[in-house]
Parts: structure tokens; C-alpha cells; sequence
């Protein structure tokens, strides 16, 4: 059987960082198909150069055997794929009819309304959706826009539909619908790609799976003659050594959150209900799947977003609820955000300048009203060697320029030269290589040896299993369950999994 | 079926632009995002673009009925010769001086003030209402005008700078149109309970010798000098304080900044109400160094001008500086055109904007490399 879609030896970078390297897919006809894997992992940038939107740099894609070259998603829509992304790509202020127009061009515009307006009643019924053609996309709630996105891909005829992480913005009731209507139009004849990183939704809805790693496909299998252990241990690869932790007694509570909670920029409550201590002396992992109110979380802890409710108090100082970044940083809280070049560093501006923002407001670099050119290139230079800082020409050098991995090493350099009481770390070892990836491990090792309390905030499990003296599972934005250091890995994925 | 919907996709013409890897494809033509430029790079590619600006601004004049020949004696022998002409331009500059660094300060931490017109006038109703009600003793006269002056600015500019940091309002809407607030009060006040009995003109009676900025000999007035005082102090302030340091990183990334503790909405604040003072200090000069008095139109055309010398400056005040002195020489020499060659003043405008038109055209070759595919 020739399959409807297939990529090989697929290869994309950006800036250097290869996000797809020689990786294979294949979607049969009237499948519904999964493609599992981390964040990170390549699922999402091998989907869009099958939509069309990134060229690949080397690599051929075939639609029923044939071989296509896809200058953008309109050739693509002309090969009959359709991809729904993560991000609705719909206009707001439009109705539903208009956004289906947009996507679907009639000819003339008003017997062009009343068409298309026909077709999505039409197709609605077809998928049991209830859609008033008539409104406006932000009068619907998300799952209702997500199936505007749906019918838009399929009214353009469509017959290998994309769906990228579909069911991470849906509540389980919606997902399971989803996936249902996804299993009927695949017994319709289309080929479904469901782009996942849920074990639960591979095992229960798909018929084969292709598991990713790092620019990879890795496996191909038949999703019923697998289990949640084995997709996991394929999607996650062999553990690497990483630091032993010495043993040593945690001293007293730094940091107390209690009932916190957050929303995100949308309104939406993501952070619900929180609480979690952490000592001095010691690592507190927070383990979860990545969008379960880590990010808010990390924001609140770091006066960046103002909780809602609850209360942040730091040892020595009381309740911090609420109070400024600059002034958490006054109270010795640092922090490793998981978007670096976004959040911990100003790449336009040089290596020095980078450096010596976190802590200008001390003095060190002379008063306010002149400061320390010199005194700034000292401490820089100083501390570039100290962290091992590497790919850094020149001080004078714009941050943009360096690796992911001597980016982070440089704002750890910033975070704790200032001898912080608290840090925190999110995601920090993300999208970096083995060697950067154990250097920064062997960092917040050596801060908690100094008696820092450290809160580790990953999507990656076994970077939070290896360094943490005790773990916290986030789900839906509480600690669902804690766990104490050696835990078992399966015991933990299951609250991840089962919860999320 | 199926098949046929594929092989007409693959034969579709090429588009004339494709999206490649780090960029955009044009033909033949590949673009892809810069690292990095040497600054020798830098300025070639700036000085090609003035020149190209200045040849279109060139072949306009000429098209308009000036002779090639009289263009390079207007605008070089004519100004750089003549010290009467040098002086024009050096009293022309202090005002333009005042709104490039005041656009130039507001710019640095991406607060787009375009009230700088409305904050002039301001500045020019501030300072004549001192005069006009005869606040403090002769001597404080002009220090006074000035403070206040100074302080009307930052008013004016407090109601956007306040919408935008509390309620996140743009600020470029609120700032441009509070200018026809201000001009509409200007008029009321000129054409009312200001208008000059001596003429009944539409203007304010004429300041008094000790109201007037003096002429400091050497064909310099005391403006400029208080124009290159405030260069020379917000150049410190940029470029030498942790303010100044701080301003940068709200520039270049303001969640990064927020994050690492610097405090945007004070340097925020301080940079705008900076540059409110300085748009208003213009309005002070130009009443009290050129006019003597307050006019209906002594702020026309500044707006534009602040903002494209801060653009050219690349927001360093020092830089302002150089720039609105050449700003200036184009203002004078059209003048000197308007009156010989009867061509409108809207002519220095054109030709501003096509020089700033080439300058930022001439940054996309700076952040792009520009390679031909084979």
C-alpha cells in the first residue's frame, strides 16, 4: 500500500541548531497516526515542512507515491494536506465564514459567502459539530475554534490532516470527543497525523505511532501491540550519568508557597491551588508535562506576574507575595528562565552589559550617577573564566552571538555570582548538548552544596529525577503528588500522566 | 485524480517570493539575517545611502527649476562663506538640537513620543505666560521662563506617559493627537486674551530686552549654548549613568530587563518627561531667541524634525546634535531657495524625508546579507 504521506530524510536548522536531521515519516490512507515525542524533539518542525511552511534543506516528501516540492502551505492544500496548528492561525474580529473564506477562495465574494457558508453547515453536521457559521471566532470558546481550524483544513479538501498537540488546550471531555470525530474521518478514508506528547491518547486512539527524539524518528510501531513504559523509554532514550549528588542534611524552609495561585496572560488560571516548600541545602524538583502552569509558576516566584492568590514567603524577609522582580532579587530569589534569549538575555546588547545588569544596582560598578566601564570588564572577564563561558571573542560582543549552552552558562554566571538564598531553575539544561547540559547540572550542585535552595522546574523527567532531594508532580497547576529522592520513575510518570 | 491535483502543484510557476530557511527569496536574489557587520561595513553602506538621498533630493531641486550649478553654491559655498549664513544656521540649530535629543531620549527606551510639536507649544505658552504676567524680578526673568517652560513640557507629556505605563495605551496615538489639543489652546489664548493690542495681530506682545536670550558675540546666541548644555548632559546620562545603562536594556529587551530587576517604569518615566522638557525648552528658545514673542506657527515642522534626527543619531544625543546641524543647513539654504527660486518650504520637508527614507532602506542591507543564487 503506498502511503499517503511520506518524508525522508527530512534535515531543517535554525541558526545553526539542527532541529530535523534525515528524519522519516510515513502516514498510510485511513489512519489515524501518532507522533510522539518530547519537547523539542522535532515533531512539530517536521509537520510544518510537510505543510509546507519551512523548506527543508535536504530531504524528499511524497503524497501517494508521487514526489511533491512545497513552495508554501498553498502547495500543499493543493496536495490535499491540512495541517490545524498548535497556535489557531484564525483572524478574531472575523466570523467563522470569513476564515474559511480566507482559506478557501471562491471566486466571486457574495455567492462566495453564501457557498462556503453552505459547505460548513454541511461538513458540521457531517462531523457532529454545532458551528453558527455567523460568528465571530472570538465570541467561541477554544475547542470550538479548534474545530473552525478543522472544518477550514477540510473544506479545502484535505485528505491528510495535521493536528499538533490538539488536545493540549482541551479539557479531557473535549479531547476524548476530538479524538473520537479524529478516528471517524480517518475510517473516512483521510490519513490523521496527531502530533502528541500524551502516552494515554497514543495507546487508546491511534493505530501506529512514530516516536521522535532529537531530530529523529527512532521507532515505528503498531500502537496496540505497545505500552505507556516502552513509548516512553523510546521516546526519552537512555539516561545520561549525570553528577552524583552528595548526601547532606537540608536545613530550614527558604521558600514557602502556600495556595498560590496564577493566571496566564489570557486569563486563564494556570497555576491553581499551589503549595510546595523548599530547604536550604536542598533540590526541589517540579516534574509535569509542560503547560501545566510551570511557566506561571516561575513567573509569580520571580515578581514578573502578580499571583492571584496564595502566599510566596522567603526565610528572613516573611511574606514576598506580589512584590516586584527587584525587589525578590534584593531578597536573594535568582533565576534561570527556561526561554533564555527571550528572558535572561538582551542579546543586542554585549556580554559585559549582560552580566553586570543583574546586580549594577549594588554599587560594584560605581555610584549611580557614574558607573565602572573597567570595573564591569574586570568582573566580566573575571567571571567568563569562572563559569567557562566559552565562544566569547571579544567582552564587547553582542550576547546573540553565543550558544544556547555559554548563553545559559553566562546568565548562571550573572544569577550566582550574587550568592543567591533561592534558585530558580527552569528547564535549564533545554536544547543544550550533553557536556553544557552537565556543566549546568554540576553548577546548581554545587549551589546546593553551598546551601542555596533550589526549585527545578523541567519537562525533562530524568534531569529532575537525578539532581532532586524531593520531587513534586505539577498537574493543572497544583503539586499533585511529592515524592522522595530515589523515586521510582514509573510511579512518577503515572501522576504526570494520569492527572494531566 | 488525486495525482493530477499534484503534478499541477509541482509545476505552478515559482513565486517571485519564497520563504527559505533564514529568509526570503527573491529570483535570484538570496537574503538571509546577518550576524554581524564590521563598522567600516556600516558607514559604506550609510554614506552610499546619503548620497543616493542627496541625488534624488538633488534631482527633485533641479526638476523644480534650480540650476545644477546654483545648487552646489546654495548649499555649501553660500552657507560655509557667508558668516551671516553660518549664523542663521548656527540659530536655526538650537532649537533642532532641543527636539533631536528630546525625540532621541524618549526613543532609547522605545517611548514613541510624536508630541513633541505639542510639548513646543507648551513650552512657548509657559514661557510667555511669565512674561505676560510679569512673574519675579527682571534678573530670574529668563531662568524662570525656562523653568517653566521646562515643567509645562513634562505636564503635557505626563497624561500618555501615564495611560501607557498604567493602562498600556499607545502612545503614539495619544501624543499626536494631544498636539491638536495644545495647538487649539495656543489659538485660543492668540487669538483672545493674549492677542497683542498694539497690532491686534494673532500673537503675544513682544518680550522685553531682559525677557529675550542675548547674543553672545561671535554670531552665537545663548540658545545654542543652552542647547549643547542639555546635549552634553543627557549624553552624560545616556551614555555614563546606570540610568543610562538601564535604558539600553528597556531598548533592547524589556521582559528580559523586567526580569533581572531593572525598574522600566521609573526609567521609563525619567527618560519621557526628559524629553517632554527638552520638546518644550525648543518651544522656549525659538520664542525667546527668534521670535520674542509667541506666534501661531513657530513649532511647524520640528515633530518631524526631532524624530528624523534622533533616527539618523541612532538615539545617541551627542550624534543628535552633528545631525540637527545639518538639519539645520537644509533649513536655511531652503529658505534661501523659497526666496530666490520661489519653491515651497514643503521642498526641505520632501527632501528630509528622502534622506531618511535611504537611511532606513540602507539598514536592511546592514541586517541582511545579499548574495546572488546560482
Amino acid at each position: 500500500m503506498v502511503a499517503a504521506l511520506k518524508l525522508v530524510g527530512v534535515r531543517k536548522s535554525f541558526d545553526g541548531f539542527v532541529a530535523l536531521d534525515d528524519a522519516e515519516f510515513e502516514a498510510r490512507a485511513g489512519e489515524v497516526h501518532a507522533l510522539l515525542g518530547e519537547n523539542g524533539a522535532g515533531k512539530s518542525s517536521l509537520m510544518n515542512v510537510a505543510a509546507g511552511l519551512y523548506t527543508p534543506e535536504a530531504g524528499q516528501i511524497f503524497v501517494n507515491g508521487e514526489e511533491v516540492v512545497l513552495t508554501g502551505p498553498r502547495d500543499a492544500t493543493a496536495c490535499r494536506i491540512g495541517m490545524v496548528h498548535q497556535e489557531f492561525k484564525l483572524v478574531r474580529p472575523f466570523t467563522v465564514v470569513e476564515n474559511v473564506l480566507l482559506a478557501n477562495w471562491r471566486g466571486r465574494f457574495a455567492p462566495g459567502v453564501r457557498e462556503i457558508e453552505r459547505q460548513i453547515e454541511k461538513q458540521a453536521a457531517e462531523l457532529g459539530f454545532e458551528i453558527d457559521p455567523r460568528s465571530r471566532i472570538d465570541e467561541l470558546s477554544i475547542a470550538e475554534r479548534q474545530r473552525v481550524e478543522i472544518i477550514k483544513v477540510l473544506l479545502a479538501g484535505a485528505r491528510i490532516l495535521i493536528l499538533d498537540e490538539p488536545t493540549a488546550v482541551l479539557t479531557d471531555e473535549e479531547a476524548v470527543r476530538l479524538l473520537t470525530t479524529v478516528r471517524a474521518l480517518a475510517a473516512g478514508g483521510a490519513a490523521v497525523v496527531l502530533v502528541t506528547h500524551k502516552l494515554g491518547e497514543v495507546t487508546a486512539f491511534t493505530d501506529r505511532v512514530t516516536v521522535m527524539r532529537n531530530g529523529r524518528a527512532v521507532a515505528l510501531l503498531d500502537s496496540r501491540a505497545t505500552d505507556a513504559a516502552e513509548l516512553t523509554r523510546l521516546a526519552v532514550g537512555t539516561t545520561v550519568a549525570s553528577p552524583r549528588r552528595a548526601s547532606s542534611p537540608p536545613g530550614e524552609p527558604r521558600l514557602t508557597v502556600k495556595s498560590l495561585q496564577a493566571t496566564r496572560a489570557d486569563g486563564h488560571v494556570t497555576v491553581n491551588d499551589a503549595s510546595f516548600y523548599v530547604r536550604a541545602g536542598e533540590i526541589y524538583g517540579i516534574a509535569g508535562v509542560g503547560g501545566n502552569g510551570q511557566t506561571e509558576l516561575v513567573e509569580a516566584l520571580t515578581g514578573v506576574r502578580a499571583p492571584l492568590a496564595g502566599s510566596i514567603e522567603i526565610e528572613g524577609a516573611g511574606d514576598a507575595t506580589g512584590a516586584s522582580p527587584e525587589r525578590l532579587r534584593d531578597l536573594g530569589i535568582a533565576c534561570i528562565p527556561a526561554d533564555r534569549f527571550g528572558y535572561g538575555i538582551a542579546g543586542g546588547l554585549s556580554v559585559v552589559d549582560n552580566f553586570c545588569v543583574g546586580h549594577i544596582n549594588e554599587g560594584t560598578y560605581g555610584s549611580w550617577l557614574r558607573t565602572n566601564g573597567s570595573a564591569m570588564r574586570e568582573a566580566t572577564a573575571e567571571a567568563v573564566g569562572e563559569f567557562d563561558v566559552q565562544g566569547v571573542r571579544a567582552l564587547r560582543q553582542r550576547a546573540a552571538l553565543l550558544s544556547g549552552g555559554n548563553a545559559q552558562k553566562l546568565i548562571i554566571a550573572r544569577e550566582f555570582t550574587r550568592n543567591p538564598k533561592v534558585i530558580v531553575a527552569h528547564s535549564p539544561s533545554r536544547g543544550l548538548d550533553v557536556r553544557a547540559c552537565a556543566a549546568v547540572h554540576e553548577r546548581l550542585l554545587k549551589a546546593r552544596a553551598g546551601g542555596a535552595a533550589i526549585l527545578l522546574i523541567s519537562d525533562d523527567l530524568d534531569e529532575v529525577l537525578n539532581l532532586s532531594d524531593r520531587i513534586g508532580v505539577m498537574t493543572r497547576g497544583r503539586i499533585a503528588a511529592e515524592f522522595e529522592a530515589p523515586a521510582d520513575r514509573q510511579a512518577v510518570g503515572r501522576v504526570m500522566v494520569h492527572h494531566a | 485524480m488525486l495525482n493530477n491535483t499534484v503534478s499541477a502543484a509541482t509545476s505552478t510557476q515559482a513565486p517571485l517570493m519564497k520563504r527559505t530557511s533564514h529568509g526570503w527569496r527573491l529570483g535570484r536574489l538570496n537574503l538571509a539575517l546577518r550576524q554581524h557587520m564590521s563598522p567600516w561595513l556600516q558607514a559604506l553602506i550609510l554614506a552610499c545611502a546619503l548620497v543616493v538621498g542627496l541625488g534624488i533630493s538633488a534631482a527633485l531641486l533641479i526638476a523644480a527649476g534650480v540650476k545644477p550649478s546654483a545648487l552646489f553654491d546654495e548649499f555649501i559655498v553660500e552657507n560655509f562663506s557667508d558668516p551671516e549664513n553660518l549664523h542663521s544656521i548656527l540659530f536655526q540649530a538650537a532649537p533642532l538640537i532641543f527636539v533631536g535629543v528630546s525625540a532621541a531620549l524618549a526613543f532609547r527606551v522605545r517611548f514613541w513620543n510624536l508630541g513633541i510639536e505639542g510639548q513646543m507649544i507648551w513650552g512657548g505658552i509657559a514661557a510667555t505666560a511669565v512674561s505676560f504676567y510679569d512673574i519675579g524680578p527682571p534678573v530670574l526673568r529668563l531662568p524662570l521662563m525656562m523653568l517653566f517652560a521646562a515643567l509645562a513640557g513634562m505636564a503635557w507629556i505626563i497624561v500618555p506617559l501615564w495611560l501607557r505605563v498604567r493602562w498600556r495605551v499607545n502612545e503614539i496615538i495619544v501624543t499626536l493627537l494631544l498636539n491638536y489639543v495644545a495647538f487649539n489652546f495656543l489659538l485660543h489664548l492668540l487669538y483672545g486674551a493674549w492677542l497683542d493690542p498694539k497690532d491686534n495681530f494673532p500673537h503675544s506682545p513682544q518680550f522685553r530686552a531682559f525677557e529675550r536670550l542675548p547674543e553672545l558675540g561671535f554670531g552665537i546666541s545663548s540658545a545654542l549654548v543652552l542647547a549643547l548644555i542639555f546635549t552634553a548632559l543627557s549624553g552624560w546620562l545616556v551614555m555614563f549613568t546606570r540610568f543610562g545603562f538601564y535604558t539600553k536594556f528597556v531598548h533592547d529587551n524589556d521582559r528580559m530587563a523586567l526580569a533581572v530587576g531593572v525598574p522600566i517604569g521609573l526609567v521609563t518615566l525619567v527618560s519621557a518627561l526628559f524629553s517632554g522638557a527638552l520638546s518644550a525648552l525648543a518651544g522656549f528658545v525659538i520664542a525667546a531667541a527668534q521670535e520674542g514673542r509667541l506666534t501661531q506657527s513657530y513649532f511647524e515642522g520640528y515633530g518631524f524634525s526631532g524624530i528624523l534626527i534622533a533616527f539618523l543619531a541612532r538615539n545617541n544625543p551627542i550624534a543628535a546634535m552633528v545631525v540637527a546641524v545639518l538639519v539645520a543647513v537644509l533649513f536655511v539654504s531652503g529658505r534661501s531657495l523659497q526666496v530666490f527660486y520661489q519653491i515651497p518650504f514643503a521642498m526641505v520637508q520632501l527632501i528630509q524625508a528622502i534622506i531618511v527614507i535611504s537611511v532606513a532602506a540602507s539598514e536592511f542591507l546592514m541586517r541582511h546579507r545579499v548574495h546572488w543564487v546560482r
